[in-house]
């Protein structure tokens, strides 16, 4: 997947301009990972929208993944956009555990049977136990944040087990959020990924997760963080 | 979904709580339009041959009841948006027919703790019994910690 998209060097920051060297020598692909769309009860963006508002503000990001809330989206087909605008476009969840929120990728029609995505008191083990046996893997997300976090949570229910990965930025964090995430997963030995956790349009791409593989597929996705060929990124502003 | 969820779920939606009549005067759906900043004349003119209120106006009428009689109180509700839904212009002049229903209840988890929301849907039928609209509220009820 390219980065230049036949744009002018000159529109890119340092920083992108970085990004797109790294393109030109190996293979490094640039996803953000946790979006939400008008599908998610809360989402206030159009897929077609958050990939307008990409190109048109040369966001160093390749695509992203729609992971609406309570539910996998199975009648959505984004790959008309995803050619049209030349971004990865793929299709995950995040469900609610008693450890707090949870993503989960690779979400299949036997997953889907194995738990109610729509419940709010989901067991964490149950989601990750699941998400292995059906080739999917869980990954909480925004960890360090009161009540929906999970180490919000650790503290009380102990260290939950078969846990590997967790995003490390989130896009929504506030205060210390992501460094009680940070210092939390280094702790762990967890490995961490990055998602803007988008809800309008101007929010995707504040933070994403650096492939060193090619991402062209959910499945390929799944297969570079199992294999732990990636590291979190945080391109907010300041950043 | 959570058992009290379920509950309220069987137990009120889909089933009509209030029943209202409103008449839609073209001098407030033209003032209604002015001040959105419509500039169609259809929304603005009552003599264009398409004269019709502006989508978003039925979402300025209000039922007799938000909630159903019996709906428990989950916690401090707060208005958490609306939306309209449009079939067939609503005619200024007429008088139109709005009925209330539940259409969702269901709940998430935030950094506040779980909130429950519930869509209240009132829909719009003019004097021939045709739906014309549909305009939900959302109230988000956020339990106390």
């Amino acid at each position: 997947m390219s980065l230049a998209h036949r744009r002018p060097l000159w529109q890119f920051c340092p920083a992108h301009c970085i990004q797109l060297f790294l393109h030109f020598v190996g293979v490094l692909v640039l996803l953000d990972l946790h979006t939400h769309s008008i599908k998610s009860d809360d989402g206030r963006a159009k897929v077609e929208n958050y990939c307008q508002w990409i190109r048109s503000k040369n966001l160093p990001i390749d695509g992203f993944v729609l992971t609406e809330h309570r539910q996998f989206d199975d009648e959505s087909d984004y790959s008309a956009l995803a050619e049209k605008f030349d971004l990865c476009i793929l299709k995950a969840s995040e469900v609610e555990t008693e450890y707090g929120h949870v993503l989960v990728y690779g979400v299949t029609p036997g997953l889907q049977a194995e738990f109610d995505f729509g419940s709010i008191s989901l067991s964490l083990a149950r989601v990750i136990e699941a998400s292995n046996a059906h080739g999917a893997i869980a990954v909480p997300c925004h960890p360090g944040r009161p009540r929906v976090g999970m180490f919000a949570h650790t503290d009380e229910l102990g260290v939950p087990e078969g846990v590997e990965i967790v995003e490390i930025y989130n896009g929504g964090s506030r205060d210390q959020e992501d460094q009680i995430a940070i210092d939390n997963a280094s702790q762990l030995g967890y490995r961490g990924i990055g998602g803007s956790d988008s809800h309008i349009v101007s929010h995707v791409g504040r933070c994403a997760t650096r492939f060193d593989v090619e991402i062209k597929s959910i499945d390929d996705l799944v297969s570079a963080l199992k294999a732990g060929q990636f590291e979190a990124v945080n391109l907010k502003s300041g950043n | 979904m959570d058992q009290d969820i379920t509950a309220a779920r069987e137990k009120f939606l889909n089933r009509d709580f209030d029943e209202k009549t409103f008449a839609i005067p073209a001098e407030k759906t033209i003032e209604y339009a002015r001040l959105c900043g419509e500039t169609a004349p259809r929304f603005l003119d009552a003599s264009h041959p398409e004269f019709q209120a502006p989508p978003t106006y039925i979402a300025s009428l209000s039922g007799s009841r938000s909630l159903p009689e019996g709906f428990p109180r989950f916690g401090l509700g707060m208005d958490a948006g609306k939306g309209v839904e449009c079939f067939l212009p609503v005619r200024p002049g007429t008088t139109i027919t709005g009925r209330t229903h539940l259409h969702d209840i269901y709940s998430k988890t935030g950094r506040s703790g779980r909130m429950v929301f519930a869509v209240s849907r009132m829909a719009f039928f003019d004097a021939d019994g045709q739906h014309l609209a549909n305009a939900d509220s959302r109230l988000v009820m956020r339990e106390k910690s």
